[in-house]
């Protein structure tokens, strides 16, 4: 790109490249707080969590692929699915999308040099990588969590497990919603002040939209599991009473405060997969999306209303009728919201001129098992055939097919979707679609001889079976399915790393993208946009003389904001230029921070409570340091700021 | 909104002229606009949202403490000792009125006062610590008078409270960090948003310490 | 062995579904014509644990739900695929087909098939099984049974009372056929899920509360269960069966259990009870009538009368029963049951004195 510019335009070029430049090697990664690079960290730890997690399902379908195997003593495979479930959820999913895809894109997309707190993404950065560690240093010490990714007491009692395997998972998943909530802050807090000048709320991506809902519902459904983890470890280290029904508590609160958050949860795992598919279909059938507006409403109704449904994982356990009969409705009214979503990606696809690119396959792979996975959910929103299929593999089938169809989906195709602008090169399209191929069979064949195991009575998280029960035949395919699914991922990082090497050049704009990210080079260089851009209309990269103003103030050196790493601010609605910020340099601070963390969390593990209350204090000392002033900074004058 | 080019946005330039080629990383531009900013800083935003999040982690607290109060049968069990009324809630009244000073310190930041700043801050973090070591040193007499180990009910009692001393404790963190840096360097508007975030969390941390001493107190009203 | 016994070690060793009358035509019903491949799969098994067997009048209304719920969500699901094929078809050309480009028609669309259709299937739905069905699955009114059973979890076992007599049996629960029971569901220890698919629904077991469901059999036979709530280690075999006979043999077998343990009769026999005395086996297990007086395994009173071992987890013959008291970790690892150090040739003994436990 540089080497078209004009004279002028590169000299400014350059100024905005010593400014923002970084320090190579290891040590610039791990002081970076550039929201590229940490987003790449995120990419790289979560897949790498993936294939564990991905081993981890393989293990189980090899135990399960007969009759009585003995690949897995039951203490194993008790750790190993709860291993699955929880790094699943926690190290790939939400990492995968609100941290590598919403750091990566978020700011690109409007059209910010950063996101709010960099500091404070590289803290949350390496807070989820601490909590990935620790949980996975419990598995190496044979001490995982062995009670399920929902993790019921009174079987995570320390009276039915002594030992430190659900200390890990407590506070292995308070470590981890530290960061998570973290990241979400700084989502919201991005995308209210920090988009480009014009960029008001109703012209901003549904990608942002997406990411906004999901945001909005980890910072509040969180608390409601780390409040149930804290009185979970009350319980188990201090002797209080909050689960012990013999003293007056109830393992019912468990269940209650696991699920306020764990359903919308379950929404926080979706909705930036919604994001994705509403980015890359306008993309690839070349039309606008039908319906924006409520497309937007939507994926925010989605994340509100999935407060209201959480009993409805609890049809079995006695309430009475007419609770039942409550959260089942508002279950039933939550498709709404989905159903709009979904017809108005397909109606778009319909009326648009749809080209069947590899992205744009795993999209349409998504909206099929979506619909499979979202149709059996509303069936187990009807009480009593849940009362039926609860706890057994048609619920296994269930959220597979939601969550791998419906969310891993989305975000293998936004991998090969945005592969060009990250590396600025072309992947294989041939193997691209062969990958898709194989995973959409794989899938397919893997999860959905599920439902009948279900509906043939299999209940879930049992290590085997005898030949008598007749669900030989639906487990040797669910792990044959489960193998050649393994096939297509692994062929989807081959060609991306092959590609990697290997991949012709892709320019800026390869797709004809509609969104901001595309009009910078590929890959972006640290600050981004060379002049912040300025938006009027929702699709702006399709406003051709947008564009070319930016490439003129480029020349004249107009919104350049080069001294120092500044983005602009704007107002939360209508996006009016309201301030210069000016973002932190590179720090070490944010790692050290993290490292100080763990070793806390380690502390706490090994219940030496005073060990991690000094390392507490070593941790706020680090904040007060953190909270340096800036170089060069001056008193704002009397009168001062607002 | 709609029809004025957003380059122009509210009457004014994004950027006045091309710039100074400048290589030190510095923030001088911020205080440029900053002066003149209409929507809330990005730190009121962030504090804003932690706090909203810090809400429902006591709303689900308080919430437990009703959800195992219905299902009991006696609540607080036989023989648990009842919550006293009169100092605690003085002291949450005591506590509670720290909200004038944060608020004053802030709107003293606002206006570049540095000196009344601190003396605001350094008035409510003394209060604030006055506070919290009477009931630090309360919560210990409490929980052997009503050990936790003993019932649910106590459970979730001597949780609630240590949970808001917590609060309390960070919160006194805040201020001693602050005091350091006010002390330090000078009211910028980085430091000035600082101030205000601090304020914002002695709010809801003084609300939620009221809606904290009315769980505790249901026994007795 | 009792009549029936044969048929009931089936559901452990490898039996095939009994034939058993089928109700309705509900299957006729679901297999609709669009998901031919599902349905065929799903009516061609009705294995023992099959939600679809329809045995009982709750779980038959439960199973025409779901050929319903089936059969439309074949029909939203083929809707969709349809206009996906159609974008396919088109790929060439903008604008909808038949009607054009309109983008207004475009969102009706997104209107009519996102809210519209979707508000009245829903509520259709709720209607039918959230008004309707769940009447057929929610706990019994009180008066309507006029007997009832408790089972209570443990981990990896089912203990079984009837209130007012003094029977108590293990991972068997005996009805009496055509014949409304309320069951009542208790835990031990851990949260258990007392699940006969064939049956009933499931019922949560979860410490201080006491749920209940409604048990009824019309048509004798033996239905298998499994714990459906994971409860540790061998939550894969904590299994057990429901055994519905007429109520003449019902009654005649309630008596028996309430008899106290039979005395031993052979030499071997004694010397067992011997062992059984001195080795400790009586601190967890009841033998009624004598000082073995534990509960923390099953009552063994009456364990030759039942078919199988370790709820489920192998058949009650002779040699697994020896097998089982000199290695019980080998058979079912992690069980509460400890390895108490009998030679193969005394636990043999004790075999032979439990064996003659009717
Ligand atoms: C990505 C995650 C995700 C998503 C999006 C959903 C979506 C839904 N889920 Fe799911 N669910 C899970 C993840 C998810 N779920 C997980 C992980 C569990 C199990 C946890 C555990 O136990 O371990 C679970 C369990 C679960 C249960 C508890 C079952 C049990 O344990 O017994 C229930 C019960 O109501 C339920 C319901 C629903 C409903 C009604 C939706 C709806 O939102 C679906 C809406 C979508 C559609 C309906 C499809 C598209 C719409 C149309 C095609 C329009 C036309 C439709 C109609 C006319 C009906 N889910
Ligand atoms: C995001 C969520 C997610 C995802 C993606 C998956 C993916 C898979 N799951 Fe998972 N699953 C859960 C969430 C998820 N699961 C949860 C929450 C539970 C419940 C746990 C509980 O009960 O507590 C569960 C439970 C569960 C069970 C039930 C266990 C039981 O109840 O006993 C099974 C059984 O088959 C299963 C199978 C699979 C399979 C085959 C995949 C496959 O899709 C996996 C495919 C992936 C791979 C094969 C990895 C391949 C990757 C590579 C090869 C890349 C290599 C990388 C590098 C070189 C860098 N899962
Ligand atoms: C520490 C307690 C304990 C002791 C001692 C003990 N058992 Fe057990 N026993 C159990 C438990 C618990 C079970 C249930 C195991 C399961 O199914 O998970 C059981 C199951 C059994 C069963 C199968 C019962 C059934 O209905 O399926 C038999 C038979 C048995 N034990 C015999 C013995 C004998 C003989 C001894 C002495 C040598 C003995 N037990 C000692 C706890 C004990
Ligand atoms: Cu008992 Cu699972
Ligand atoms: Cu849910």
């Amino acid at each position: 790109m540089a080497s078209t510019l004009s004279p002028p335009a590169r000299a400014h070029v350059e100024l905005l490249e010593r400014v923002w430049e970084e320090r190579k090697g290891v040590f610039g990664w791990v002081t970076t707080v550039d929201h590229k690079r940490i987003g790449l960290m995120y990419l790289f730890a979560s897949m790498a969590f993936f294939a564990a997690g991905g081993v981890e399902a393989l293990l189980i379908r090899t135990q399960l692929i007969g009759p009585q195997q003995h690949l897995l003593s039951p203490e194993t495979y008790d750790e190993i699915f709860t291993m699955h479930g929880i790094t699943m959820i926690f190290l790939v999913v939400i990492p995968m999308t609100t941290g590598a895809f919403g750091n990566y894109l978020v700011p690109l997309m409007i059209g910010a040099r950063d996101m709010a707190f960099p500091r404070m993404n590289a803290v949350s950065f390496w807070i989820f990588l601490g909590s990935g560690v620790f949980l996975y240093v419990a598995l190496a010490t044979g001490q995982a969590p062995n009670a399920g990714w929902f993790d019921y007491v009174p079987l995570a009692s320390k009276q039915f497990d002594p030992g430190t395997n659900i200390d890990f998972y407590g506070y292995g998943l308070i470590f981890n919603g530290i960061a998570s909530t973290a990241t979400a802050i700084n989502i919201i807090v991005t995308i209210f002040k920090l988009r480009a000048p014009g960029m008001s709320l109703n012209r901003m991506p549904l990608f942002c939209y997406a990411f906004l809902a999901a945001a909005f519902s980890l910072v509040f459904a969180l608390p409601a599991l780390t409040l149930a983890t804290i009185f979970l470890e009350l319980d188990r280290q201090l002797g209080f009473h909050f689960y012990d029904a013999g003293f007056g508590g109830d393992p019912l609160l468990w269940q209650n405060l696991f699920w306020i958050f764990g359903h919308p949860e379950v929404y926080i795992i979706i909705l930036p997969a919604f994001g994705i598919a509403t980015s890359i279909i306008p993309t690839f059938v070349h039309r606008r999306m039908v319906m924006f507006p409520m497309v937007a409403l939507a994926e925010l109704l989605v994340a509100f209303l999935g407060f209201g449904v959480w009993a409805h994982h609890m049809f079995a356990v006695g309430l009475p009728t007419l609770v039942t009969v409550y959260f089942a409705a508002t279950s039933l009214i939550i498709v709404i919201p989905s159903a709009i979503q979904l017809f108005a990606w397909i109606t778009t696809i319909l009326t648009g001129k749809p080209e069947f690119t590899t992205p744009l396959l795993w999209i349409i792979g998504f909206i099929v098992f979506f619909i499979i996975g979202g149709l059996s959910g509303v069936t187990v929103a009807a009480i009593p055939f849940d009362q039926q299929v609860n706890a057994s593999y048609y619920i296994v089938a269930h959220f597979h097919f939601v969550i791998f169809g419906g969310a891993v989906f989305p975000i293998l195709g936004g991998l090969y979707y945005w592969f060009p602008k990250v590396t600025g090169r072309m992947y294989h399209e041939g193997v691209g679609k062969l990958s898709f191929w194989l995973s959409f069979i794989g899938t397919l064949v893997t999860f959905f001889p599920m439902h009948i195991a279900g509906i043939e009575g299999m209940p879930r998280r049992i290590y085997t079976y005898t030949a008598a029960s007749g669900w030989t035949t639906l487990n040797a395919l669910e792990s044959a399915g489960a193998y050649l699914l393994a096939a297509g991922l692994l062929l989807v990082i081959v060609n991306l790393a092959v590609s990697l090497f290997k991949g012709a050049p892709a320019g800026a704009d390869p797709w004809g993208g509609d969104t901001l990210e595309w009009a910078t080079s590929s890959p972006p260089p640290a600050y981004n946009y060379a002049v912040i851009p300025t938006v009027s209309s929702a699709y702006p990269m399709w406003d051709e003389e947008d564009r070319e103003r930016d490439r003129r103030r480029l020349e004249r050196g107009q919104g350049l904001l080069a001294r120092g790493h500044e983005t602009p601010g704007t107002t939360v609605q209508d996006a009016l230029l309201d301030e210069v910020l000016a973002m932190p340099p590179s720090s070490p601070l944010p790692a050290l921070v993290g490292a100080v963390v763990f070793a806390g969390f380690i502390a706490l593990v090994l219940a030496h409570f005073l060990i991690a209350a000094g390392i507490g204090g070593l941790a706020a000392a680090l904040l007060v340091a953190w909270h340096v002033p800036p170089r060069g900074e001056k008193p704002a004058a009397e009168g001062g700021a607002r | 909104m709609s029809g004025a080019h957003p380059d122009a946005a509210g009457g004014r330039e994004l950027s006045l002229a091309p710039q100074r080629p400048s290589l030190a990383p510095t923030p001088a531009a911020a205080g440029r606009v900053a002066s003149r900013r209409r929507a809330l800083p990005s730190g009121m935003w962030g504090m804003a949202l932690f706090l909203g999040a810090e809400s429902m982690l006591f709303a689900g607290l308080i919430s437990s403490y009703f959800y195992l109060d219905f299902r009991a049968t006696r609540w607080p069990p036989a023989g648990a000792r009842l919550p006293e009324t009169l100092i605690p809630s003085i002291l949450t009244a005591v506590l509670v009125t720290t909200s004038v000073p944060v608020a004053l310190a802030a709107r003293r930041a606002i206006a570049g006062r540095r000196a009344a700043t601190m003396a605001l801050l350094g008035l409510a973090a003394f209060v604030q610590s006055g506070y919290l070591a009477y009931q630090l040193h309360d919560l210990v007499d409490q929980v052997h008078s009503l050990p936790p180990q003993g019932s649910a009910y106590a459970s979730a009692y001597i949780a609630l409270l240590g949970l808001h001393h917590a609060h309390v404790l960070l919160g006194v963190l805040l201020d001693l960090g602050m005091l350091f840096w006010l002390a330090l360097s000078g009211l910028s508007d980085y430091r000035v948003t600082g101030v205000r975030c601090v304020a914002l969390y002695w709010h809801v941390v003084n609300v939620i310490a009221v809606a904290v001493l009315l769980t505790e107190l249901t026994p007795v009203l | 062995m009792r009549a029936g016994s044969q048929e009931r070690l089936q559901g452990v060793a490898g039996g095939g579904p009994q034939a058993r009358p089928v109700r309705g035509g509900s299957r006729r019903r679901g297999a609709l014509a669009l998901l031919l491949l599902a349905a065929a799969a799903l009516s061609g098994c009705g294995g023992q644990q099959s939600i679809l067997r329809s045995d009982s009048h709750q779980t038959h209304v439960i199973s025409v739900l779901w050929w319903w719920m089936l059969a439309a969500a074949g029909v939203v699901f083929a809707g969709a695929v349809v206009l996906l094929v159609l974008a396919y078809v088109r790929r060439g050309r903008a604008g909808l087909p038949f009607v054009g480009e309109r983008e207004s028609l475009a969102g009706a669309m997104v209107i009519v098939f996102g809210i519209a259709v979707p508000l009245i299937v829903l509520l259709v739905l709720f209607g039918a099984s959230d008004i309707y069905a769940v009447r057929f699955s929610e706990a019994p009114p009180a008066g309507s049974t006029s007997m009832s059973v408790e089972v209570k979890g443990h981990q990896w076992w089912w203990e079984i009372h009837y209130p007012g007599t003094a029977a108590v049996s293990a991972n068997e629960i005996h009805i009496p056929t055509g014949t409304r029971v309320r069951l009542y569901a208790t835990t031990a220890d851990v949260i258990h899920s007392l699940w006969v698919p064939s049956l009933a629904r499931k019922i949560d077991m979860i410490p201080g509360r006491t749920n209940a469901i409604l048990l009824e059999a019309p048509s004798p036979g033996s239905y298998l269960g499994q714990c459906s709530e994971f409860c540790g280690l061998q939550h894969s075999y904590m299994r057990f069966t429901v055994i519905a006979e007429p109520r003449a043999s019902f009654e005649a077998w309630l008596a028996d259990m309430e008899r106290p343990a039979a005395a031993p009769a052979s030499g071997e026999q004694r010397e067992g009870q011997q062992l059984f005395m001195s080795k400790g086996c009586g601190g967890c297990h009841r033998l009624a009538g004598t000082s073995a007086e534990g509960t923390v395994g099953p009552d063994l009173t009456h364990l030759a009368t039942r078919s199988t071992l370790a709820a489920l987890t192998i058949p009650d013959t002779p040699s697994e029963l020896a097998a089982w008291i000199e290695n019980p970790q080998a058979i079912k690892p992690g069980n509460h049951m400890p390895d108490l150090g009998l030679s193969g040739a005394q636990a043999k003994k004790v075999a032979a004195f439990l064996g003659e436990m009717r």
